[in-house]
């Protein structure tokens, strides 16, 4: 049975923390998982740096700390509510675009048909000028394009729960540990 | 044939917890090894999806976990707690009564061998 010398399971270690894995305990169980791996090959007499370029690649599909990602999303998601961006975006502005507009559709369905269904401008102007600083709040979240890190990055999701009440987790990995 | 990612995802935790039912105490590559072994390579689980759950089911307190040395590095065992038993046969009786219900909804014969 071939066994790794400390020099290199320092190394594996030292790349594992470098490629992004922070979680201690991750790291550990990932350098146990990729040392039985490489001591079954290295068995057959191969160099131990193609092999552990080989294995760790095999890990992953665009970066290891996909795994860290997906680890901490599982973790923070547990006992909060998950909603992808545009499931956030939908609730905000319900939350703060909404009763303007049900305050303007219960006028209309109240004011009936012999009152005009115009929208007067007295129902209007407040409308217009309540909800507009509301929603260009929303539109810059909504479309701040990546290259200047938005507060609310694309394919992020979003936590709902109790401290923190809101918790947004960039870009995770979910799909490319599939690989 | 090998199983699509969607339908082994929805079934990791319970796997897991059975595995750990009939194992006691299993480190991450062996994890990976006995499901290989147990559906003729026709299961596999990767090592992104595999440790994120059991990290989730160690903070659920579903699993509890004791470390041994290996020469310099730690191998992390994995085992179940009380309530972690008790949730492995609640998950695999949810999972066989879905089955069912698939094999009537699908209308599939059950194979004989």
């Amino acid at each position: 049975m071939y066994f790794l010398n400390e020099q290199q399971i320092d190394f594996i270690l030292g790349d594992i923390n470098a490629r992004g894995v922070r979680l201690e305990s991750l790291q550990y169980d990932l350098l146990d998982h990729i040392c039985v791996i490489i001591e079954q090959k290295l068995e057959k007499e191969e160099d131990f740096e193609p092999c552990y370029e080989a294995t760790i690649k095999s890990f992953y599909r665009q970066e290891l700390r996909e795994i860290e990602d997906e680890t901490r999303f599982l973790l923070a998601r547990r006992n909060r509510l998950t909603l992808s961006r545009s499931q956030f975006f939908l609730l905000l502005f319900t939350i703060f675009i909404g009763p303007f507009v049900s305050y303007d559709l219960a006028w209309l369905v109240t004011s009936g048909p012999e009152a005009g269904w115009n929208i007067p401008l007295q129902v209007w102007a407040p409308t217009v000028v309540y909800s507009l600083f509301p929603l260009l709040i929303l539109l810059v979240l909504l479309l701040t394009p990546e290259r200047l890190d938005p507060l609310i990055p694309a394919k992020s999701k979003v936590l709902l729960g109790i401290r923190p009440f809101i918790k947004i987790i960039p870009r995770y990995s979910r799909v490319k540990l599939d690989r | 044939m090998n199983y699509s990612t969607e339908l082994v995802k929805g079934t990791l935790k319970t796997i897991i917890l059975k595995l750990l039912v009939d194992n006691k105490k299993m480190y991450g590559y062996e994890i990976t090894q006995k499901v290989k072994e147990l559906t003729l390579d026709r299961i596999q689980i990767t090592e992104g999806a595999l440790y994120p759950t059991l990290h989730a089911l160690e903070a659920d307190k579903l699993v509890t976990t004791e470390t041994e040395y290996i020469g310099k590095r730690i191998r992390k065992y994995y085992s179940l707690s009380p309530s972690g038993k008790a949730q492995a046969r609640e998950k695999v009786k949810e999972l066989a009564s879905f089955m069912d219900t698939m094999i009537a909804l699908l209308d599939i014969k059950p194979k004989l061998t």
